[in-house]
């Protein structure tokens, strides 16, 4: 452990650590915006920067690290001023759309041009020199006048995602964000796997698919386990309305952290999707009391075609019930089947993309209710 | 990966044979999109896709450096005229009309000979020494003016200075051989005591070498005087293996040529100074990271390394040593940045020229991660000479606290403008009396850029300040050595512009302060240069400056507030009245 | 998983990917897998005959011909024994059975395996020297070792691979299948399979019998009353029908009736045809679904379930860690939870079963005292309660502590148990570990004049499975929205595709028309195909052959022949 002083305090550290590790271990708090303790600090966006005693200019907190003897003043009037004069550099070019900004609420830019009360110079482009959502990409939307050139888009994908999509291209003020050779996010092999927007601290990059639905304090957040594959990802559902409108990363996941694929972030809105099962239904030869092996030669009859089976008066029509009707059916179905032919003439197909207390209901009702271990799900398929 | 979106097809077979060819590493990037743009006549998004496939990079990664070099282009070119808009050559042609921007006279390039070129602006050539200076695709050409284009188009390219005599009062090192060698011949520089010092050297032991360097007190000749030895040694004494040597020959900071001159004159001092420090630091290799716009002294260089090859003088095991190095000749592609060493080694590691976070420092974590001592030209012409005639000779060539000599470029409205060899502690009097004859006739001293382009803008004051590494904080800075002298007719606030508009084209654009501070103190400076200042502008500028100067990532970043504070410093009144 | 996605990724030296198409398939994981390579320097095998987006970060990919596994990894295995690398403390000390398994591996000199495998023999000792001096070395795999009618045997024989270098047990190094559906681990933990009750508990065992039996009250009591204490346990003992046999079986009238919840085995069954022929001749299919599906053409009563986001309960992910799940919105209309559906038919079914009179049929008598017979669920956390009583592995794994952000993975016996994250690291579970000798078995259907060719199937990053959710996400539908074919280049210009992009592809069951994508990711000689698009479902072609073990099909070897469409 080493000795360094910030704001006067003395504080133990551990030598390799940066000024901004330790200050935010000792609830000192110093701006940051390029910086994410996911990602390799690069030391760009110079919010952060620091007075270190002997030092001939400022230092960027999250680069520095800390040594014996170092004293670190955060907040003189000097390091205030020129990181509220940072802030309105960024400002002079950046959209003033707060009112509207989709990101509104969930900003860092915003957060810190409040805290810093920046005010937004009379020059400067403002938004216009870039085309808005500007990229085909169905899940992601690009608007690179609200870029910052913070750059944690370009990490994000290279170091979480492992993919290189994003670069910077161009120099000096014209350095712009591009995915590939300045070509759509896709054709750069973007696997929309949205890493790029769950790092990017302004509205730059932001989602397409609920552009405009609502904002950070308008919905509510519910952290659960993605549904499609095996890693088991968890991530923040964002509801308004008893509507699912986003999955957001959280970052205290257990086994991907802030990491979420396309299906898990962006594949969604399945769930709301009209074609959703809303009524239990019978085929109408069970409501008239028919046996299917009546039917059985009409309706699968390959030369008909599906709109005549679906006719409201065919025996094998659809017919919507309520939950005890349907329940009773089958119950009664079920219970016929075992004593005719016996429990080993049923079948069971549990599901894996359902509960663990689900598929244990249907072992017990396979093996406590029906007696047999015709039991399987999709495990091998 | 299965995207409807991405169309699979094999790489053009010529964009693979050129990745080939180049050995398919990264480090080559650069090496193969000029190959690929000469062959296209220009990039594009799709060439540069193929070539970052047939790399195996990510693509953003070739596209971000093929839009990052100004040499590199997307658009399809003619033959390519390259016009100087760097301070001097923009007061050359300006002559006593300084309210013409720089920019103006490209275009009257463009209007003579657009049919024929594609005409470009490009910031300083380095060939300030023949200003006004173009450059023909690869072929430098100065002192040009607008009035000799057609001559230009059917190949004038100008007349190069002479260095071959001495001016009076000159105390010759580096140049004594300049223009008495036939610079392309060993057996001439051979004959003539080049490398020497380097026979001296493997005489002795590596740390015997450095102790010697170090003794004779030679200070890195980039600008920051750092003590040689002690870089060399930090290098040394690093556990890991291999280490490297980096030459630093990107000479991008208006005003400032003397790599060059050096380079010209005598390429074999520069090759002997390099293998010591190999010798020194246990380096296996070394590149020297030449400016793309030197492709005459990049050839120079190459023939130079041949040549000391086939005496043994390189290679393996020179002169039975059992020492062995190699050296390599690397051109950049237009960025000012380079000659930032962490920039410099990204780029030559096939990266965008962007510094790198320090600490590690380059002796520690330099070249593809290795120990690296990154030196400028000048300083390893020096060396030679030490261990060729010993430290205490290096220290008796003056009386000043600086020992050994510095090349020194005077330029503007001076009598005689060009370039010297002299000792440390010159004051700017003696520069402009005693080296550059004084002002022209009918100009009265008004303000001299000291330094280089990131230097203090000073005015008579200190005129009789001794200038050394640490003279900048009375006014007056060393930096690479050269002085920009300015008559009456030069207006504080039209010199500052161009040096923005230098500054502005050339900052990378990593961090905040420098990539819009430049810009923004540009846009001010454009208006106050056309007379349409505003109140507050000055007070904006003195705020921009005090950030770059703090807060920037680089030192390049930092420094472009001197001359900005210094100029506005001295001349607030003119900044006041635009 | 024998270890974790977590430990694998930050210990192992090297990873040897056989069958797994990581990054498409489990991409969270495969972004870990691609970390570490980059960032920390790992070594990466990958054993396929694609050329998968992983192979971009391979230290060296081997292109098996499909179906030659186990002589690759025999081949393997005689060279790390030729060369003596392999671990002999470990197989000593923890395992049985090795000379018998050595002699197998002997009769696999590179040589042949070259012949078998097409993989160049350089390229053999080249992995074995990459797997064998990395330790540890995890293994991982999934669908493309296990769908063939050798998966079983392939399987042990990857056993037999990390117990050779031994890296069972510890960190980095393992056994790890990676399993595909979010919950087929759970699943498969639940007793959702014929041979086993929840955590593998036999159904052939007496012991087995009686604990669930006296649990979930299926036993009659002696009728006289000092046979009061002795129980008739009525719970079956046989083990029961795979998925791969029971629709098969309705044809053959073993099976009457059949109750699906949430999946489509028209779009992931084999040989799709068949599967039609077999639902049609169901007399009772109950459905529970959240859309219609290609099944619920067949359906006779269709149940509306609910999707994962309006319910709560708990996943158990491929490397057995159990998290919840938790109900974010309402169901859309009558749609009810899943677990509420099949409580209510089993309370009806109960109901039914017990109004029967002797003689119309067996007369189900279930004895509501016992603990955990009842069916009166107020919630999922109380039918938890029944799993970790009576799960032995699930003992401790409660709602209340993983609400209380409790990281936890099976084996967790009790409630102060921390979980197990890796597994095997003192002693396997059958105390020494045996070695199996295994020897190459050609696959089920191979190339010939009809069929000349070889078809894999399997999935793409952008969709799920039969597609019944990724064909509702408008996002998805814009990058991929129809089935494409991945063609060699080579058969590509053989066939004269020549820039018009539809292929006819014809098994011996059937056939689809498709979108070509001509690509290098196969080889020559070998198409692939998924099964997310119902007009274009690789399963129309696919074969019921299965493993004589797991009864699982072989999808990754189907012979086809391609023509322009």
């Amino acid at each position: 452990m080493i000795n360094i002083k910030i704001n006067g305090q003395p504080i133990q550290a551990e030598p390799g650590k940066t000024i901004l590790q330790v200050a935010k271990e000792h609830d000192v708090h110093i701006p940051s915006l390029c910086y994410h303790k996911d990602l390799n600090p690069t030391g760009n966006c110079r919010m952060c920067v620091v007075d270190v005693k002997g030092g001939r200019t400022l230092q960027a907190a999250c680069v520095t690290p800390v040594w014996e003897g170092m004293e670190i003043e955060t907040n003189t009037e000097k390091v205030m001023q020129d990181r509220k004069l940072t802030l309105e550099l960024m400002l002079a070019n950046h959209p003033q759309d707060c009112l509207t900004c989709d990101v509104a609420g969930d900003c860092e830019l915003q957060d810190l041009a409040y805290e810093y009360k920046a005010e937004v110079p009379a020059w400067g482009a403002k938004g216009t020199r870039y085309a808005v959502d500007s990229d085909p990409n169905p899940f992601i939307r690009v608007d690179m006048n609200k870029c910052i050139l913070c750059r944690r888009c370009e990490s994000a994908c290279a170091e979480i995602q492992v993919r290189d999509v994003w670069g910077v291209s161009s120099r000096g003020f014209d350095s712009v964000m591009v995915a590939g050779a300045g070509v759509p996010m896709l054709e750069a092999r973007c696997e929309s796997c949205g890493q790029c927007v769950a790092y990017c601290p302004t509205g730059a990059l932001s989602n397409k698919m609920n552009y405009g639905v609502a904002r950070a304090h308008q919905v509510r957040k519910v952290t659960t386990t993605c549904s499609y594959c095996g890693v088991g990802c968890q991530f923040d559902l964002q509801v308004k309305d008893n509507k699912v409108i986003g999955v957001h990363s959280n970052p205290n996941a257990p086994v991907n952290g802030m990491a979420l694929c396309v299906k898990g972030r962006y594949g969604y809105d399945y769930i709301h999707h009209p074609d959703r099962l809303v009524k239990p239904k019978v085929r109408r030869y069970l409501l008239e009391g028919k046996q299917k092996s009546d039917i059985r030669e009409t309706i699968f009859d390959t030369r008909k075609s599906n709109i005549e089976l679906s006719n409201v008066g065919s025996p094998w029509a659809w017919v919507e019930t309520e939950w005890d009707k349907a329940l009773d059916i089958v119950a009664k179905k079920v219970a016929e089947t075992r004593a005719k032919f016996g429990a080993d003439s049923m079948g069971f197909l549990t599901s894996a993309k359902c509960l663990n207390e689900e598929n244990y209901l249907m072992n017990k009702l396979a093996r406590q209710v029906i007696g047999t271990n015709n039991i399987d799900h999709c495990a091998r398929l | 990966m299965t995207n409807k979106h991405i169309v699979h097809k094999p790489i053009p077979p010529e964009i693979q044979e050129c990745a080939d060819k180049h050995g398919g590493s990264r480090e080559t990037a650069l090496e193969v999109l000029k190959e690929i743009q000469t062959l296209h006549s220009a990039l594009t998004a799709d060439s540069v896709t193929d070539a970052a496939r047939a790399l195996k990079l990510p693509p953003h990664h070739l596209y971000g450096m093929a839009t990052f070099y100004s040499m590199l282009s997307f658009e399809e070119r003619k033959k390519v005229l390259r016009v100087c808009d760097g301070p001097v050559c923009w007061l050359k042609r300006a002559s006593g009309q300084s309210s013409v921007t720089s920019d103006q006279l490209v275009s009257e390039w463009q209007n003579k000979i657009g049919n024929d070129f594609s005409v470009e602006r490009t910031s300083c050539l380095g060939l300030c020494d023949r200003a006004p200076a173009v450059l023909v695709d690869d072929e430098q050409a100065g002192p040009v003016d607008v009035r000799d284009a057609k001559k230009v188009c059917e190949g004038w390219r100008g007349v190069p200075t002479d260095y071959s005599k001495p001016r009076k009062g000159e105390a010759r090192v580096m140049m004594s051989l300049a223009g008495k060698i036939d610079p392309d011949s060993i057996e001439d520089a051979l004959a003539n005591g080049v490398y020497e010092g380097l026979k001296n050297a493997i005489r002795k032991t590596p740390d015997e070498v450095i102790s010697e360097v170090e003794v004779s007190g030679l200070q890195g000749r980039g600008g920051a005087g750092f003590p040689v030895g002690r870089k060399w040694r930090f290098v040394a004494s690093e556990k890991r293996t291999p280490r490297y040597i980096i030459c630093n020959a990107d000479e991008s900071e208006p005003l400032i040529f003397k790599d060059r001159v050096l380079m010209d004159t005598n390429p074999h001092q520069l090759i002997e100074g390099i293998t010591i420090a190999g010798y020194a630091c246990g380096a296996s290799e070394a590149w020297i990271y030449i400016r793309g716009e030197y492709e005459y002294q990049a050839r120079r260089l190459e023939n130079a390394t041949e040549q000391a090859k086939s005496k043994n003088l390189l290679g393996e095991n020179v002169l039975g040593s059992g020492f062995s190095f190699n050296i390599h000749v690397h051109r950049g592609a237009g960025a000012y940045i380079c000659g930032e060493e962490t920039a410099l080694i990204e780029s030559l590691e096939g990266k965008r020229g962007e510094p790198r976070l320090r600490p590690p420092y380059p002796p520690q974590f330099g070249f593809r991660g290795q120990p690296t001592a990154v030196n400028n030209v000048e300083t390893f012409c020096a060396v030679p000479h030490i261990l060729k005639n010993g430290a205490e000779w290096w220290k008796s060539l003056s009386n000043y606290t600086t020992p050994g000599t510095k090349m020194y470029m005077v330029l503007g409205h001076v009598k005689k403008p060009g370039l010297f060899e002299a000792p440390f502690g010159l004051t700017l009097r003696q520069v402009i009396e005693e080296f550059g004859g004084g002002m022209v006739k009918g100009s009265k001293f008004k303000f001299a850029l000291c330094g280089g382009a990131a230097g203090t803008i000073s005015g008579k004051s200190i005129l009789d300040v001794p200038i050394d590494y640490s003279s900048a904080q009375k006014g007056v800075s060393l930096g690479a050595g050269a002085f920009l002298i300015c008559d009456q007719s030069v207006s504080a606030v039209a010199m500052l512009r161009e040096l923005l508009h230098f500054f502005a084209a050339e900052s990378c654009g990593k961090c905040t302060p420098c990539r819009v501070g430049t810009w923004r103190a540009l846009e001010i400076l454009d208006r106050m240069t056309a007379g349409k200042g505003q109140k507050g502008d000055v007070d904006e500028l003195k705020t921009l400056a005090d950030l770059m100067q703090v807060s920037s990532f680089c030192g390049l970043g930092q420094s472009v507030a001197i001359p900005m504070k210094s100029a506005l410093a001295l001349f607030g009144e003119e900044f006041e009245q635009k | 998983m024998s270890n974790s996605m977590d430990d694998v990724a930050k210990y192992a030296q090297a990873f040897f990917i056989i069958g797994s198409n990581t990054t498409e398939q489990h991409p969270v994981f495969g972004t870990m897998l691609r970390r570490a390579v980059r960032f920390r320097g790992a070594k990466l095998v990958v054993a396929d005959p694609r050329k998968i987006d992983i192979t971009e970060f391979a230290t060296l990919h081997l292109r098996q011909k499909p179906g030659t596994d186990i002589a690759l990894l025999n081949g393997l295995m005689y060279i790390i024994l030729e060369k003596g690398w392999e671990d002999k403390t470990f197989i000593e000390e923890r395992t049985e059975n090795f000379d018998e398994f050595k002699a197998t591996v002997m009769q696999y000199p590179p040589e042949k395996v070259a012949e078998i495998t097409r993989v160049p023999v350089e390229q053999l000792y080249e992995a074995a020297e990459i797997l064998a001096s990395s330790k540890p070395t995890a293994v991982l795999w999934a669908m493309g070792i296990t769908q063939h009618i050798v998966g079983v045997r392939n399987v042990m024989d990857l056993a037999n691979f990390q117990m050779l270098l031994g890296n069972m047990g510890k960190p980095g190094g393992g056994v790890n299948p990676l399993r595909g559906q979010n919950n087929v681990q759970g699943a498969c933990d639940m007793g959702g399979l014929p041979n086993v009750y929840p955590a593998y508990q036999p159904v052939t065992s007496n012991e087995v019998i009686e604990k669930f039996g006296k649990a979930w009250g299926t036993y009659e009591r002696g009728k006289k009353k000092e046979e009061s204490d002795s129980f008739i346990f009525h719970l079956s003992s046989k083990v029961g029908l795979t998925v791969t046999e029971m629709i098969p079986g309705i044809p053959e009238g073993k099976i009457k009736s059949l109750y699906i919840l949430g999946e489509d085995p028209v779009m992931s069954d084999p040989d799709t045809n068949h599967i039609r022929h077999c639902l049609e001749s169901v007399d009772f299919l109950v459905l529970q679904e959240i859309f219609p599906s290609e099944t619920s053409a067949y359906a006779d009563v269709l149940l509306p379930g609910v999707s994962f986001a309006e319910k709560t309960g708990t996943f158990t992910n491929t490397e057995r860690r159990v998290q919840m799940v938790r109900r974010a919105v309402e169901p859309p209309g009558d749609a009810k939870p899943d677990w509420w559906i099949t409580s209510e038919i089993a309370k009806r079914v109960l109901f039914h079963l017990s109004s029967f009179d002797e003689g119309k049929g067996e007369r189900r008598r279930i004895d509501l005292e016992a603990p955990w017979a009842k069916w009166d669920y107020k919630d999922t956390s109380a039918i938890m309660d029944e799993i970790n009583a009576l799960a032995p592995s699930y003992g401790g794994i409660t709602h209340a502590r993983l609400e209380a952000e409790e990281r936890l993975q099976w084996p967790c016996l009790t409630v102060d148990h921390p979980g197990t994250p890796i597994l095997h690291t003192k002693q396997f579970t059958r105390g020494k570990g045996k070695f199996m000798p295994i020897d190459h078995v050609p696959p089920a259907e191979r190339p010939d004049d009809d069929y000349p060719m070889v078809m894999s199937t399997g999935r793409v990053l952008y969709h799920w499975h039969g597609g019944t959710m990724t064909r509702r996400s408008q996002g998805i539908m814009q990058v991929y929205n129809e089935a494409l074919v991945e063609v060699n280049p080579d058969d590509a210009l053989k066939l004269g595709l020549n820039g018009r992009d539809r292929v006819r592809i014809t098994s011996r069951r059937g056939s689809i028309e498709a979108k070509a994508w001509v690509t290098e990711r196969v080889p020559p000689g070998m198409v692939y195909a998924n099964f997310h698009f119902p007009e274009a479902s690789a399963n129309e072609l696919t074969h019921a052959s299965l493993d004589p073990v797991a009864k699982i099909p072989e999808y990754k070897i189907t012979a086809v022949k391609v023509e322009l469409a």
